[in-house]
């Protein structure tokens, strides 16, 4: 059977963005045809990005790099046709969905593309509707895009590329920033366009497990830029699993669930790539007699440690954080905490009951517990109050006075020399809390405010830039970091101050694989040395691997807390598929416990 | 903002929208029903009728004029624009408010010797309120409430899209710049957020470099950095979303909504502009003393 004619042909295509000095990605040829959905996999910094850009002109035209090699699409050279032209061969759906938005109503933004092209009225209007009806958003269209949720703004944005009729789409980590539910509503959109026989679809994406269900094939740049493999979802992902881990990629989520079984005595075979799959290989293992380590652990039970897998000693989470009897003293208390929106800026100028008064509340009368030396995960849908929950533990959001003990301080009225000595915030994104023009000054900061000597400062800096690899970055602006040294720098700020305890908002957000796992790493590595760790994540992997307890927060109120092992079996969480597809009493295999 | 639009109507879909929240610039308006006859006055005839005045506005220091203009402005608004809670209370607190409060203010502030000479009306202590002293006030508090509420005939009954579309189809204004400006609006909350983030982290990292006001422009600099960072990251995301939807393919591009320049929307300008004319030449307020 004869192929369809390759809609993009990308010949020995190397991309090097103006100010860099090697180019990414590199020297990457690939035919992309009608009828694939192709799923673009890298480390970061190896140009999976920079690529999607070249696949309709942007590079070169709007994005100033240096091009060598060619792309063609739909027979035309992209260096020698506008973006505008090649919009309708190939159109774009970005990562952040409000970077997107143009105009003032759903239906004009659908039809933003469309007038641009100079379209009769009525065809704009029958494109707008098609668009719209495909992504389920017709009953929207007179509203404002900002009224939509995360997912449905991404889905405008897929309804703003359908509109330009292109065959080709290019999306760039489409649900990085939703929510599950978010994301789910998201491929439910594409999985459906995907289906259409005459559509090229080009998927950058992390997160594997939606991805995985569409995609018919799989091209993967390593941290060179270069092309590294190149086939099936099944021989990449399955075949090539050891090698993709070692380039830093995600795997699905399925596949690295039975990694770990695997590492735990669980034999997993073949590697599953869809809850489905590892599902039936777990019931088969159980068929077939297995789960020897199974029987050493009572279900629900997160304390006892499997036979084959013994933790160190010293490292099993504390029975209870919500201060069981006869429990150590928590480090962090909260009693009827209420926060609010636009509480005041100034926490020791202002009484706290501006906290409780007026405005849309959303922590409402919290009491939490946090046992010292835990590994405690915020989790929760969008618009919980996580990350409110955590800056009010943080005392970044100041919180009423006298309703949150920190390491025996209220953060309420503790000044920040006194507080940053006791606990740390590291935020979302590393640059908010960047204050100085170098990487050593922005480690100093800290030390300098509780006037510690020159020579210590230089002693403890010197120690922090040589954990975090950025002895060489001493005199850079921290600006001018690559991302994975502003979040090492972010997370070196705050520990420098050897604080008690170390909150973070989403640490593993956008990262790659092995970004993530370095960062969960030092995590552990301060939990061991007596740090209390609090971490805000969307991720409930991370949660069943990493943290010792649980928060689970819905609407402002805590759900339930507890240690991991029982919230996980409980029925206050949704577990995603992957998870729910490991038996309760095999789930505390997974946790990392590091020797 | 539940009722279905007209099917495929090339009409501005949407029904009136009441309930919109107050900062949302692109708000769709309804078809005006006929008694709310400003908003269906194309928003260049708006603009043109009220700036003249406005301008002139700056240089008069009596009271008369800003009074006649004042109730000229409100006349507008109270017969024709829709008359939501939001805008009354604009109209009926928020600007008498104002205006009451500059009086106020430059009575106690203006120089008590150029007010000297008028008859004193109240006193507390050695201070003396001289009716001069109330009348620069109120001039000045009226002059301001005057060109406030000129504004507002424009700027309560046009949506931000119209005056860009208006602007492009009458004006010739190339549309790459209108709809960039549309496209910036949307920044702005944004922008107010990131801020409000970049505070809190500076605020718990905790400040040194002393007190004063040199220190806090040093610390506000400081937020300005990640601030235009990233502000700077967002627009050119934006550009290149807006550049990959053929956003400047061709001189011009298909408006699905006309907002036509008719001859009443001339006539009602000419009125403006003629009515504004005769207040001025009525008070004619210039040349005259303080």
């Amino acid at each position: 059977m004869p192929e369809p004619a390759p809609l993009i042909r990308v010949r020995e295509l190397s991309l090097t963005h103006a100010g860099a000095s090697d180019p990414a990605p590199r020297g990457v040829s690939a035919d992309l045809r009608p009828g694939e959905v192709v799923l673009l996999l890298g480390p970061s910094g190896s140009g999976k990005s920079t690529l999607t850009l070249a696949l309709n002109g942007l590079i070169p035209h709007s994005v100033d790099a240096a091009v060598e090699g060619s792309v063609e699409v739909a027979g035309r050279d992209t260096s020698e046709a506008t973006v505008a032209a090649l919009s309708t061969t190939v159109s774009m759906v970005f990562q952040d969905p409000d970077a997107q938005l143009v105009t003032g109503t759903v239906l004009d933004e659908v039809a933003f593309a469309p007038e641009n092209l100079r379209l009769p009225a009525p065809e704009v209007l029958a494109r707008a509707e098609a668009a719209l009806r495909r992504t389920g958003l017709w009953e929207r269209r007179a509203d404002n895009p900002d009224l939509l949720s995360g997912g449905g703004r991404q889905r405008l944005a897929i309804a703003c590329a359908l509109a330009t009729a292109s065959p080709a789409m290019v999306l760039d980590e489409p649900t990085a920033n939703l929510d599950p539910a978010g994301a789910d509503d998201v491929f439910d959109a594409l999985a459906e366009i995907a289906a259409d026989p005459g559509r090229t679809l080009v998927l950058v994406e992390h997160d594997l497990d939606r991805a995985v269900r569409i995609a018919t094939r799989v091209l993967v740049l390593d941290r060179t830029g270069a092309l590294a493999f190149d086939g099936t979802p099944e021989e990449i992902l399955r075949d090539r699993a050891e090698d993709l881990i070692a380039m830093g990629v995600w795997l699905p989520r399925s596949t690295l669930v039975a990694r770990r079984l695997r590492e735990r005595g669980i034999a997993v075979d073949p590697l599953p790539l869809t809850p489905e799959e590892l599902g039936a290989a777990l019931a088969a293992h159980a068929a077939a007699g297995g789960g020897a380590p199974s029987t050493a652990l009572s279900p629900g039970d997160g304390t006892a440690p499997p036979a084959d897998a013994a933790p160190p000693a010293g490292v099993a989470p504390p029975a209870d954080a919500t201060a069981a009897p006869g429990a150590p003293e928590p480090i962090i208390r909260a009693r009827g905490l209420w926060v609010s929106r636009g509480v005041s800026r100034r926490p020791s100028r202002r009484p706290s009951r501006s906290a409780a008064r007026g405005g849309t509340p959303i922590l409402r009368d919290v009491d939490l517990d946090i046992a010292a030396g835990s590994l405690t995960a915020i989790v929760g849908p969008n618009g919980a109050g996580k990350t409110t929950l955590a800056q009010a533990l943080a005392g970044v959001v100041p919180p009423p006075r006298r309703t949150v003990t920190v390491a025996g301080l209220d953060p309420a009225t503790a000044s920040p020399r006194e507080l940053t000595g006791k606990v740390g915030f590291v935020f979302q994104n590393p640059e908010h809390q960047f204050v100085a023009a170098t990487v050593f000054d922005e480690l100093a900061h800290g030390l300098r405010l509780r006037r510690v000597p020159d020579a210590e400062i230089r002693e403890r800096v010197g120690e922090m830039l040589a954990r975090f690899g950025l002895g060489h970055k001493a005199t850079v602006h921290p600006f001018l970091l690559s991302g994975g040294e502003k979040r090492r720098l972010s997370v070196g700020t705050v520990l420098i101050a050897r604080p008690d305890v170390v909150v973070l908002d989403e640490p593993t957000f956008g990262q790659d694989h092995a970004r993530a796992q370095e960062l969960l790493a030092l995590l552990h590595d301060l939990r061991r040395g007596g740090t209390t760790v609090i971490l805000v994540t969307h991720d409930m992997h991370l949660v069943a691997e990493h943290a010792t307890h649980v928060v689970v927060l819905e609407e402002g109120r805590i759900r339930t807390s507890g240690p991991t092992a029982e919230i996980l079996s409980g029925p206050q969480v949704s577990l995603p598929p992957a998870l729910r597809a490991v038996p309760d009493h095999l789930r505390p295999l997974l946790a990392e416990e590091r020797t | 903002m539940t009722a279905a639009a007209p099917d495929g109507a090339t009409s501005p879909a949407g029904p009136a929208d009441e309930v919109a929240p107050p900062a949302d610039p692109f708000a769709p308006q309804a078809a005006a029903p006929r008694h709310t006859y400003l908003h269906a006055i194309n928003p260049l005839a708006k603009l043109g009728g009220v700036i003249p005045a406005m301008l002139l506005l700056v240089f008069v220091r009596d009271l008369v004029t800003p009074l006649a203009f004042l109730a000229l402005a409100y006349a507008l608004l109270l017969t024709g624009a829709r008359l939501t809670r939001r805008t009354l209370t604009i109209l009926l607190l928020a600007v008498p408010a104002g205006v009451l409060l500059v009086t106020l203010a430059f009575a106690v502030w203006v120089d008590p010797a150029l007010v000297a000479g008028t008859p004193p009306l109240g006193r507390i202590g050695p201070w003396t309120l001289h009716a001069g002293a109330l009348g620069v006030g109120a001039a000045t508090g009226l002059r301001l409430g005057a060109i406030l509420a000129l504004g507002l005939v424009s700027g309560l009954t046009t949506t931000g899209p119209d005056l860009v579309r208006a602007g492009v189809q009458q004006l010739r204004i190339p549309y790459r710049i209108g709809y960039t400006a549309l496209a910036a609006y949307r920044f702005v909350p944004r922008f107010g957020y990131e801020l409000s983030v970049i505070r809190a982290a500076h605020r718990v990292r905790g400040h040194h470099g002393g007190r004063g006001p040199f220190a806090r422009i040093a610390r506000g600099w400081g937020s300005i950095v990640p601030l235009l960072a990233s502000g700077i990251r967002h627009a050119e995301r934006v550009a290149l979303a807006m550049d990959a939807r053929a956003f400047g393919a061709f001189p011009t591009r298909t408006e699905r909504h006309l907002v036509p320049f008719r001859r009443r929307d001339a006539a009602f300008l000419a009125l403006l502009l003629v009515t504004s004319a005769a207040l001025f030449a009525a008070t004619f307020p210039w040349g005259l003393p303080l």
